[in-house]
């Protein structure tokens, strides 16, 4: 569905993604962990299209976007929800849908957009709140409200960027479970995660990223055995 | 929108008012405070996108000389319109030069453009330089009150187009854009897009306005026309009145070039100071306009 | 080549007045985080105090700069407590206009008070030149970029040496979010602002010798400071003399070569904002 060849972004004398390769199947849910700056997120920022890389190439569902711009790839299908949740904080959480609704594919006609929301809506749990400022919410609605935004957008693959950093274990939990609904609906999953409960319960396949390489992949079990990522947590919490 | 329906109502009726001796200069008055207001409605619409332009003396202006330069051979209606697309056109170019550009940087850019632009306007050896430029009233005196509808005119067309924009799917993307570019991107709003085509209405509505300026004033001087106090009404009236509304501009446009006329009968040169002291005590005691006081709740998005 | 040294020679001596203008308004904006738009009016205000002194009580401008400096720390010293603290939480864009505003007030009441007329202090020494070698120094040009020079100096010192420097430099790249600002910082940027406008105000005690008190004369200024702080690199505090050297040489180049230059020298620095912003955002995309 995704594949990444070689991809490469400098900042300066940073090499924040060196030679970076993966490949994302149709209905899985990968994860991408690593320690504090080992380029995940410049990883996602590439594939979302906010950043340009310097070497590589990407492609999603057969056709190249490397170079492409973001909206570009939210209308081919590629949906991204941020770790720093960011709602457009003017609008109500409805409004704040209707945004992902209206221009995820182009042209997607008023009445259509609004079944979208209205549907997203009660998926997310955050009916009972849709006309309330998004500027008002708390942090686990906000972390709601991002995801629902990119579903919004309808997307065939979704990268999420640590959508649950920062929330409780049993909201934690709840979010493990609405992924999985995401998933089974049809979506693939590609997430950035620090929480190893999370990962283990939620990743298909894990790909682990240090340096900005990736220096090991597979499923959680053999991942979490291995020494060189051992050995990239420990040396890097001293 | 009862309320913007009934402004341009009594805009329509007021010359067949009995208005009595100061009939002529109410109706000046009320001419300059429609296209001044009108500008106003403009630089809101390119603000819903997040871009606070310092240009739109400029568009002002460019639409001014152009329309006057264009009048003698095309006739009046041309001639306006020929001035709307100029400022148009401009404001493309600023527009794409500016796009990586935000908050105070953007600012900063529009007025450097309108002073470049002035300069250039000073210097071209068509445009009558720092002497100035007469300019044939409108429709060539034919209708007295010709002037007066064209500004009623292109006030409708303003108001018209800001409650327009405002219900449309466009809205959101304006108001994405502007509460976040970034994100709005990842929704696949297309961002560039929306920035450039709120820039190229607004400045064709400010170019349209200042053309009809032209055929009002009959004289241009590049001071006057590209003059910085331009751009301040332009954009203090908004913020005074209420922003990314339609009903802020225009009761704004109205109370402020009142008071503005008023203090220029009373004390002449220095009657700007009106406009920044309104917007710093905007600033700190009514951000949200005189809209808000209205409606004050929830109303934001409006 | 005489043309071109003489050229050459009056562009870096404009540069003095430049940097002290811009050094004030990057540490506005290095320190507080304020695009103050209302800078130049200080400056201006610097100019009618030297101008209202000398005809008042014949005090020489080179001699008030020092009350000048101190009455304009506390006009930037209340600017900041009644005008910007208010606002450091507020949006960025309502910082701006709110300056904004205040820069529009001051100009107009200016000329409320004083009219639009210029206002030259005209001294003994404003038409003295010095010659050197077939090259003509002014003496007012001379004086000032002397002392534009010495306070530089003096600046640069307080910010190296002294404790209260280290502070000023460590808010300058270490800012806060505005909600958790400590008493420290709060009398950093109080400190900083008042500075600010001291050197805006000195500026434009030598403005009213060299060029003439105006109520417009400062906007200009705020504009050519920003050139120079955009050219050097925002809140940049080192590159701001190059950069107000650069400014000055290009301006003097275009005064004396472009045929028609007076004009065009206004356009001058207006292009380089609008060349460095543009090309700076599109380089850092």
């Amino acid at each position: 569905m995704l594949s990444v060849q070689g991809l490469c972004k400098r900042f300066g004398g940073v090499t924040a993604a060196n030679e970076v390769s993966l490949q994302v199947a149709p209905g899985e849910i990968l994860a991408v962990i690593g320690p504090n700056g080992a380029g995940k997120s410049t990883l996602l920022n590439l594939l979302s299209g906010l950043l340009r890389p310097d070497e590589g190439r990407i492609e999603f569902l057969g056709q190249e976007i490397t170079h492409a711009p973001p909206e570009v790839r939210t209308w081919k299908g590629l949906g991204r929800a941020f770790q720093i949740v960011q709602p457009f904080p003017e609008m109500s959480v409805w409004e704040n849908l209707l945004v992902g609704a209206l221009y995820g594919k182009p042209s997607t006609p008023r009445k259509v957009a609004e079944r979208v929301v209205a549907e997203v809506i009660e998926l997310t749990g955050l009916a009972p709140k849709a006309q309330t400022p998004a500027g008002e919410l708390t942090l686990l609605e906000d972390k709601r409200l991002e995801l629902a935004r990119a579903l919004c957008t309808q997307p065939r693959l979704l990268l999420l960027d640590e959508v649950m950093a920062g929330l409780r274990p049993s909201e934690a939990l709840e979010a493990v479970a609405l992924v999985r609904r995401i998933r089974d609906s049809g979506v693939t999953v590609l997430f950035i995660e620090h929480l190893m409960p999370v990962v283990r319960a939620l990743a298909d396949r894990v790909v682990v990223m240090d340096y900005g390489r990736v220096i090991a992949e597979g499923p959680y079990d053999a991942v979490a055995a291995n020494p060189k990522v051992r050995e990239a947590y420990l040396g890097r919490a001293q | 929108m009862i309320l913007v329906g009934l402004l341009l109502l009594v805009a329509l009726v007021l010359p067949g008012l009995p208005l009595g001796e100061w009939r002529a200069f109410l109706l000046d008055t009320a001419q300059f405070a429609f296209l001044i207001s009108a500008l106003a409605l403009a630089w809101d619409l390119l603000a819903r996108t997040g871009q606070l332009s310092l240009a739109h003396g400029a568009f002002f202006g460019l639409g001014a000389y152009a329309a006057a330069l264009a009048a003698p051979a095309l006739g009046t209606l041309p001639a306006l319109l020929v001035g709307g697309v100029v400022a148009g056109a401009s404001s493309l170019f600023l527009g794409l030069a500016t796009l990586r550009l935000h908050g105070m940087y953007f600012a900063i850019a529009t007025l450097a453009f309108s002073e470049v632009m002035r300069t250039l306007v000073l210097k071209a050896p068509f445009t009558g330089g720092a002497i100035g430029l007469p300019v044939q009233p409108a429709f060539g005196g034919a209708f007295p009150l010709g002037g007066y509808y064209l500004a009623v005119g292109v006030l409708a067309l303003a108001a018209g187009i800001s409650l327009l924009l405002s219900r449309s799917r466009l809205h959101y993307a304006m108001a994405a854009t502007r509460q976040g570019e970034a994100v709005a991107r990842v929704l696949g709003v297309p961002v560039i897009r929306v920035k450039l085509l709120a820039f190229m209405i607004s400045a064709f509505l400010a170019g349209l306005a200042g053309g009809v300026y032209a055929m009002k004033t009959l004289f241009l001087s590049p001071y006057d026309a590209f003059g910085l106090g331009r751009a301040v009404e332009a954009l203090v009236i908004p913020i005074f009145g209420g922003l990314y509304t339609t009903t802020g501009p225009l009761l704004g446009g109205l109370i402020i070039v009142s008071l503005e006329t008023w203090l220029r009968l009373r004390i002449g040169e220095g009657y700007l100071v009106v406009y920044g002291v309104i917007l710093v005590l905007t600033i700190l005691f009514l951000p949200r306009g005189l809209v808000s006081l209205f409606h004050r709740k929830g109303a934001g998005h409006a | 080549m005489e043309l071109l040294l003489q050229t050459l020679i009056n562009g870096i001596l404009a540069a003095g007045i430049y940097a002290l203008v811009a050094s004030g308004l990057a540490l506005a904006v290095g320190v507080v985080g304020i695009v103050n738009f209302a800078h130049g009016e200080f400056t201006m205000i610097g100019a009618f105090i030297a101008y209202l002194l000398f005809v008042g009580t014949g005090l020489d401008p080179f001699l008030s700069l020092g009350l000048a400096a101190l009455v304009l720390f506390g006009v930037g010293a209340i600017t900041y407590l009644g005008l910007i603290r208010p606002v450091l939480a507020a949006p960025e864009l309502n910082q701006m206009l709110l300056t904004f505003g205040l820069s529009v007030a001051l100009q107009n009441i200016a000329l409320l008070l004083f009219g639009a007329d210029t206002r030259v202090v005209s001294t003994s020494y404003q038409g003295a030149t010095l010659s050197l070698g077939g090259l003509s120094f002014g003496v007012p040009p001379l004086l000032a970029f002397g002392l534009s020079v010495v306070i530089l100096g003096a600046l640069y010192g307080f910010l190296d040496r002294t404790r209260l420097g280290l502070a000023v430099r460590a808010v300058a790249q270490n800012r806060l979010a505005p909600g958790l600002l400590g008493i420290e910082t709060q009398r950093v940027y109080l400190l900083a602002f008042g500075l600010s406008a001291a050197l805006a105000g000195v500026a434009g005690v030598m403005l009213s010798v060299m060029l003439y008190a105006s109520p417009t004369v400062g906007f200009a200024y705020t504009l050519k400071a920003f050139a120079i702080i955009v050219m050097a690199g925002l809140g940049n505090l080192r590159g701001v003399v190059p950069a107000a050297i650069i400014l000055a040489l290009a301006e003097a180049l275009v005064s004396t070569y472009l045929p028609g230059g007076g004009g065009w020298v206004e356009a001058v620095f207006f292009l380089v904002i609008f060349v460095a912003l543009t090309w700076r955002s599109w380089r850092a995309a």
